[in-house]
């Protein structure tokens, strides 16, 4: 009888909420952005070293490559600077100490993926680039393993 | 810990018909699995005018630094100072007092008495 009338009370006047969680106001986790981030940053990385300068004294030439290179390392400079910002979000907020049981070397691999955005942000080196998106991969196995979650890592490019 | 929380009765029905329970629904997973998303519960506002929170109890409070964010946790234990340590039943899916730290007993806004269901 009770349980009738209050099924149709929840129903029509649903009850202000409370959260049972408050992780962020959304408490949306994913490694993907840092990744997305990371891998555009490698990507500048190639652009970086593949470019040629021009040949000669043509100004213009010279200019347009002044300019593309400039937008190279402009891009390179803020993405890895959003990928550390990801890692460490990911990282101080997601990640809890039980975590650190199943996981007992996540602080190192958090804190060297972050060494190597900043690595890979002051330098033009293939090999970090390389290094932090297999690092960003370990990272998501690490989490989507958190979650009991089989997630499949993929590349944008 | 797992403590069943009790099924609406008449007398609660009575307490919350006369304002003397609060009735708020439920959103995200941390106090899984006894209170799924959705799930609508009763509360008590006045349940610690005269006696202190309790661990185990389920309470609603009030975010620390977060006005007007009401969290639902379990009291988990008691501090020297009085402050307490709310926790999720769901560890791993649970923002509490591991991250924003012990709430104080004004912060605590009352008790779940019952399911409203």
């Amino acid at each position: 009888m009770i349980r009738k009338v209050t099924s149709k009370i929840k129903n029509y006047f649903p009850a202000p909420e409370v959260e049972a969680h408050c992780d962020g106001p959304c408490g949306v986790y994913d490694p993907a952005s840092a990744r997305i981030a990371a891998e555009a940053a490698l990507s500048m990385t190639k652009k970086i070293l593949a470019l040629e300068p021009p040949a000669g004294g043509d100004a213009a030439a010279m200019a347009a490559y002044q300019n593309t290179m400039s937008r190279y390392i402009s891009i390179k400079e803020e993405q890895t600077h959003i990928a550390k910002t990801e890692l460490l979000v990911l990282w101080t907020d997601y990640f809890k100490p039980q975590h650190l049981e199943a996981y007992p070397d996540l602080h190192d691999t958090f804190w060297k993926a972050a060494k190597l955005c900043s690595a890979v942000k002051v330098g033009v080196s293939l090999e970090n680039a390389t290094a932090l998106m297999e690092a960003i991969e370990n990272i998501h196995n690490i989490f989507w393993g958190t979650k009991g979650r089989e997630v499949a890592y993929y590349t944008a490019s | 810990m797992d403590d069943n929380l009790e099924n609406i009765n008449l007398g609660e029905f009575l307490l919350w018909a006369l304002r003397l329970r609060w009735r708020f629904q439920v959103t995200g997973n941390s106090m899984l699995p006894l209170l799924q998303p959705g799930d609508e519960v009763l509360v008590n506002p006045r349940a610690y005018q005269y006696i202190l929170p309790c661990p185990g109890d389920i309470v609603v409070a009030q975010h620390p630094s977060r006005p007007g964010l009401r969290m639902i946790k379990r009291v988990v234990s008691i501090t020297d100072n009085k402050t307490y340590i709310l926790k999720g039943d769901n560890p791993l899916e649970s923002a509490d007092s591991r991250t924003f730290g012990p709430v104080t007993a004004e912060q605590i806004l009352g008790r779940v008495t019952s399911r409203f269901s």
